[in-house]
């Protein structure tokens, strides 16, 4: 038995040896322009899936690093103010205005800055719209729709959440001086991406019908697509003054 | 191709190896700080406001 498979192992081995390189010398360009494909086939894959790595991750980390630092310079300047005599707050359109705490949407507190670019957006902050509709601060003390954009995905992926939002959750707009506390009473969860109307100063398709202090948050759904807009809105139920240490109101408390 | 890279390295296999590390970290490099970036506003994933265009 072991003779002859020692034998048969022999004779298949000694005939393909001798046979490899001739069929090298025949097929040799094919194989090797089939290996250089599958070869970039293989590099389109590993690309592909680290630019997923990229948008869900890395944009992520870099976003969070600049917007803690924009945080951190706003803080720091609103501290400032407060030593130097009884100056008015300042709201420097490139330091952002304030923070959003929507606590049913994120436990962390979103830096709000001016305009709705990408460039601005992807630093991980919300952005007030400049255009189409210019949104009405809160600050501005008059009525108006205060409407905010910021990423669903990637880049600090502040408003992933918003759709755990739900009629009655609060959400907290922080100034220097002032908390407005406003109430989620209308959700939009899928509307065109020209819809431009859920921007206005009395949004109608949420239901109102006579000007008031709103608030408006707009961001991309389905998760990971742009397909559409995720339409979230609130009404300004009421204005606390900041006091010394800073005691966010109930709504943020617990 | 890779094979070719893999045959042109100089020095023994640690080296090779050593070496196919440093390119591929500097391709991933590449591609997060200058690739990605630049492909990403022209795919439609991250669109979040709504706009007349």
């Amino acid at each position: 038995m072991a003779a002859t498979t020692e034998g048969t192992e022999d004779h298949t081995a000694a005939p393909a040896s001798r046979r490899r390189p001739a069929r090298r010398r025949g097929t040799g360009r094919i194989a090797a322009a089939v290996s250089v494909f599958g070869e970039l086939l293989i590099t389109a894959g590993l690309v592909l899936g680290l630019f997923v790595v990229y948008s869900l991750w890395w944009t992520n980390v870099i976003a969070d690093r600049a917007a803690d630092k924009q945080a951190d310079k706003v803080r720091d300047i609103w501290a400032h103010q407060d030593e130097d005599s009884g100056r008015p707050a300042v709201y420097d359109a490139k330091n952002g205005i304030g923070f959003l705490h929507v606590p049913a949407m994120s436990s962390s507190e979103i830096l709000v800055e001016k305009g709705t670019t990408s460039k601005i957006l992807n630093d991980g902050v919300a952005g007030y719209y400049t255009d189409p509709v210019k949104a009405t601060l809160p600050t501005a003390d008059k009525k108006g729709n205060f409407s905010l954009a910021a990423h669903r995905d990637g880049h600090g992926a502040k408003f992933h959440n918003i759709h755990k939002l739900e009629k009655g959750d609060p959400i907290v707009f922080e100034t220097k001086d002032k908390w407005y506390v406003y109430k989620v009473y209308a959700v939009l969860p899928e509307t065109s991406k020209y819809n431009v109307k859920v921007l206005s100063g009395v949004p109608k398709e949420s239901g109102k019908t006579k000007a008031g202090h709103y608030i408006t948050l707009t961001t991309c759904t389905p998760v990971y697509t742009s397909r559409y807009r995720y339409v979230v809105w609130g009404e300004l139920e009421r204005v606390e003054k900041v006091d010394e240490e800073r005691t966010p109101p109930v709504e943020l408390r617990g | 191709m890779y094979g070719w890279i893999w045959r042109h390295l100089p020095g023994n296999a640690w080296v090779k190896a050593l070496l196919s590390l440093l390119l591929v970290m500097a391709v991933v490099y590449v591609l997060f700080n200058y690739v990605f970036p630049w492909a990403e506003p022209l795919l439609p994933f991250n669109d979040v406001t709504v706009d007349n265009q």
